[in-house]
């Protein structure tokens, strides 16, 4: 556990105060998506290719349509002809890349393995299932596109018919002269980074029940969905039907991470089914579906410029996202932020990046945790690595050269950021003291023992988090309400969403505090786009900066209102009443006390007396908007479109069995700036998270495919997660800078940990091969792949031994 | 339904949460299906139908078990303990629910039912579990939310109050 030394008894913010959410699943109460069943509930079962890369030359579903208790069977022709494409959640478009016509299911052409191609609604899920199976489907398969350098070369195959080539989009993120950098540099360091598949796998997969409302001819989604409100309108826009006829509700949600944001075909073609059937039609993703939904496949080719000293001079980046077939989801946007969050943390002036996002037949990506700005991390801080291995020096110590210093903030990126605050060197001095980095290093200098090699990790990860992204719905802003009854209970309505994170006890903390009420006052609503308000959900470490922010502008406004009926009753100037903890009381008066509910109720009852001067009722809602996000292009055609920039240090030892390849992480610490911190329980939660995202992407999970692009990885057997024994206990220490333009001071809390954390095990593992030869650069670490280089170290030293 | 093959559902009795119930069970039903579906007890989750993320976890026969690959036919009698069942008979949480609740056990909830019911079974065998039997003890279960710190944290809670008490 962290250390909060500096815990203010009287108020909730900044206590770990127990979950106001977390009672309903204990006693399994908590209603998820898949909970809800209607009256004359269909089911629905999605035949998908099984082909990369085909043409559709027949699709036959007579077979289908005799067996008994189906519905409707549908095929992509015949559902292009009732909706329209999908919107793009971020329209590559507007990003100056090429926009794709992507469907609910495929017409004419298939362009992965697992695109939605045919679907059955039945009576029961078993019928449907088992009707699916009669469906005929004649292909004229294709060669497929896979690797995304080979798909760029001119006589690749084009995926998207019209297309001149497979490049989506191209981008530079270039600033000052790197060229003379590089020419001047004592060293140069060349380091390809190959970041694999690997993605979010919440527990609970995406289900979505769509139920049509005869009453005003609309329809209501109970979908698994981040963005309720946003999807409402990407609904409206695909069914062609206004946005106050859609209703949008997500109830309790088992995880997201990204995965849950929208673009998904399932999504409209629900509704679709629900209008032309007059019935709700659900539809539950199995988890081999679930494993379809990829990201982070990126390949890096740094350069490093180094003087004598170990000072980065300047840095080239030629990246390739491998973002699989076209979609809607923002999945993409991933490889966007990775160019623009370059050089991370690093005092670096002079940098030509170039990012390449690529088209292929595989399954495409969606968000997911770390949105990008993990592969930023996993490439720098592996680059500096091999430099600190090159140069002879201490990892540790080039960071700490190159760093950003403290007093550098707010400090303007060369790809056009402002980083608002943040003491990355003393971050890193955190980390490693906490972890007992001189005692580590003294029993590395021990050797091997039995085998089994020791390796230090250091990485440095700077997570941008609460972005805004003009021309899309991505929202830098958010909106709550505070309403409160005439028996005191207070009810917050707020256009964020939870995913599970606890952002909802956050968010009353600080009502609680900001309105003078009891945590056991307070509701919070979420996810429903009837009754919220407009709002963007959940995304980019930001529900608690602007639902927190909002709510608290909020409250404010209903104290004001609540204050002036007091001083009313009390018959004294409001500045002399107090509220605390739904107690009024008149300064300096002992004993002269109200309670909130009979304030409330004299407000309501009292609109000709006591509450004459304020507006009833006792409600408000307010907009958190950041002002450091910048959305005019500066004079370099720049924005920033965060608010907020968490960043952490991790260090970490691992054990490397050298004859079976196995790894082990022996400890883990971390140093986290997440600004001022309103529950510390949450906030370790969140890190302690992430870390396990980090630690199992970099040593187990990845999702594999065979030479014609049919997807291997269809189970948790293939998709190995980490389980308890696998992580270590994380020592967790707290380096706080309070950002200084949002609520309170806080930064984002949800993202930070995947990149850092996954390098600083790969960086903690090649550590320790350095006596064997060994630099794997090429991810996951498994023990199968770290074997392997094992081996083939060994051969070459042979060979070159016989030579 | 499913005119083509040849269905025989079997009538089975068990005893859920306490209370007697029959269910014609359909060749092929999971378990989990059976308690999710025919008696509405959607506290059980589905996760990955494939008996890796233990979020359909129920507790049969006094041994725990995931109900997503066990065929509901099979099982003419039993006596089943879902989540749903967990809480004492005043109504109140028992001191593995407390405590994970008290401790920030969970995140997004989801994995609850398999967390809560492999921690009770955990403490039933170890009543003083040592971290590498709370792994062991969890090792049926995933969770994507925690990292699992907290939930190691919440059973070694929970096992300190229950010596306390008995």
């Amino acid at each position: 556990m962290a250390d909060h030394s500096t815990i203010d008894d009287t108020r909730y913010v900044g206590q770990a105060v127990r979950t106001i959410e977390g009672r309903a699943p204990i006693v399994g109460a908590a209603r998820y998506t898949n909970d809800f069943v209607f009256p004359g509930q269909l089911y629905a079962h999605i035949v998908r290719s099984p082909h990369a890369a085909a043409r559709i030359r027949r699709i036959d579903t007579s077979g289908a349509l005799k067996v008994s208790g189906v519905v409707r069977v549908l095929d992509g022709a015949e559902a292009a002809a009732h909706i329209k494409p999908i919107t793009h959640y971020i329209d590559p478009a507007v990003f100056g890349g090429k926009s794709a016509e992507v469907r609910v299911m495929a017409v004419d052409e298939v362009w992965c393995y697992g695109q939605p191609v045919a679907v059955v609604v039945a009576e029961d899920k078993r019928t449907a299932r088992f009707a699916a199976q009669r469906i005929q489907i004649v292909y004229d398969v294709l060669e497929p596109v896979l690797d995304a350098e080979a798909a760029t070369a001119p006589d690749a195959r084009i995926v998207v018919p019209g297309w001149d080539s497979n490049i989506m989009m191209q981008a530079p993120f270039r600033n000052g002269d790197p060229d003379a950098a590089f020419a001047k540099a004592a060293h140069v360091v060349k380091t390809s980074v190959d970041i694999h598949r690997f993605s979010t796998q919440p527990i609970e997969t995406r289900c979505y029940n769509a139920v049509w409302e005869h009453d005003i001819e609309g329809v209501t989604l109970y979908a698994t969905a981040q963005n309720p409100h946003p999807l409402r309108h990407v609904l409206s826009e695909v069914l062609g039907m206004p946005e106050s006829k859609i209703r949008v509700h997500a109830p309790v949600i088992g995880g997201a991470f990204g995965m849950k944001m929208h673009g998904h075909p399932e999504e409209a073609l629900m509704c679709l089914l629900a209008k032309l059937t007059g019935r709700p039609v659900k539809w539950t993703e199995t988890r081999e579906e679930c494993l379809l939904i990829g990201a982070r496949e990126q390949r890096h080719h740094m350069e490093l410029a180094l003087d004598a000293d170990g000072v980065i001079l300047g840095l080239r980046d030629r990246y390739f996202a491998n973002v699989g077939a076209p979609s809607a989801c923002p999945g993409w946007g991933m490889a966007f932020l990775t160019g623009l969050t370059m050089p991370g943390p690093y005092a670096v002036r002079d940098i030509d990046v170039q990012m390449t996002v690529v088209i292929t037949n595989k399954p495409s990506w969606n968000a997911a945790r770390g949105y990008g700005k993990e592969s930023t991390a996993l490439a720098l801080e592996l680059a500096i690595e091999d430099a600190a291995r090159q140069l002879g020096m201490d990892a540790a110590e080039i960071r700490l050269k190159n760093f950003i210093r403290a007093e550098q903030f707010p400090y303007n990126s060369p790809t056009g950021l402002v980083y608002d605050s943040g003491d990355y060197s003393g971050a890193v001095l955190k980390a490693m003291h906490a972890i007992g980095y001189e005692g580590w290093k003294a029993r590395q200098a021990e050797g091997p023992k039995d085998g089994k090699y020791i390796g230090i990790g250091v990485a440095f990860e700077l997570t941008p988090e609460g972005g805004a992204l003009p021309g899309t719905m991505v929202a830098g802003y958010d909106s709550s309400s505070v309403r409160v009854a005439p028996d005191g209970s207070v009810r917050i309505l707020t256009g964020v969403t939870t995913p599970g994170t606890g952002n909802p006890t956050g968010i009353a903390q600080i009502v609680a505090d900001e309105l003078g009420v009891t945590m056991d006052a307070i509701e919070v609503t979420q996810g429903d786009t009837t009754t919220c308000p407009y709002g963007f959900g959940n995304y980019s470490g930001r529900s608690t900066i602007v639902g927190g922010g909002s709510a608290a502008l909020a409250a404010q406004q209903v104290r004001a209102k609540v204050v002036t009926v007091a001083a009313a009753l009390f018959d004294v100037p409001e500045a002399d009443v107090e509220l605390h903890r739904g107690v009024f009381s008149v300064k300096g008066q002992q004993g002269r006390t109200l309670t909130f509910k009979e304030v409330c109720y004299a407000a309501y009852t009292g609109a000709y007396s006591v509450a004459h001067g304020i507006t009833l009722p006792l409600e408000a809602t307010a907009t958190f908007k950041p002002s450091n996000i910048r959305h005019t292009p500066d004079e370099n055609g720049r924005i920033n479109p965060y608010p907020s920039y968490s960043n952490a240090a991790y260090v970490t030892v691992c054990e490397v069995d050298v004859e079976t390849g196995k790894t082990k992480v022996l400890a883990f610490a971390a140093a986290h700036d997440c600004g001022r911190v309103i529950n510390p329980v949450l906030v370790e939660g969140q890190a302690c998270g992430a870390i396990s995202f980090g630690v199992g992407g970099a040593m187990f999970e990845a999702i594999a495919f065979d030479s014609s692009g049919r997807q291997l990885t269809r189970s948790f057997m293939d998709y190995v997660m980490p389980r308890s024994e696998d992580l270590p206990a994380v020592k967790m220490v707290h380096h706080d800078s309070p950002n200084p333009v949002t609520y309170m001071g806080l930064k984002g809390a949800g993202e930070a940990g995947v990149g850092g954390s996954a390098a600083a095990v790969v960086n903690a593992i090649n550590n320790a091969l350095i006596p064997l030869g060994v630099s794997l650069n090429t991810l996951p670490l498994s023990a199968p792949n770290v074997w392997g280089a094992i081996q083939a170290a060994r051969k070459r030293g042979q060979r070159e031994a016989a030579e | 339904m499913m005119d083509d093959l040849l269905v025989q559902s079997v009538l089975v009795q068990w005893r859920v949460n306490g209370k007697l119930h029959e269910i014609e069970a359909m060749p092929g039903m999971s378990l989990l299906d059976a308690v999710r579906e025919q008696l509405g007890l959607t506290g059980t989750h589905m996760g990955c139908q494939t008996g890796h993320c233990g979020a359909c976890t129920v507790m049969l026969d006094g041994r725990i078990v995931k109900s997503c690959l066990t065929q509901a036919a099979t099982l003419p009698r039993a006596e089943i303990v879902t989540i749903e069942g967990l809480k004492r008979a005043d109504g109140t949480l028992n001191p593995v629910q407390q405590a994970f609740w008290d401790e920030a056990g969970f995140q997004c909830g989801y994995c609850a039912p398999g967390m809560l019911l492999s921690a009770m079974e955990l403490l039933a065998e170890h009543p003083d579990p040592t971290d590498a039997q709370i792994d062991t003890g969890l090792a049926g279960n995933l969770c994507r939310c925690t990292g699992y710190r907290s939930l190691v944290r919440a059973v070694k809670a929970a096992a300190a109050k229950m010596r306390e008490t008995s």
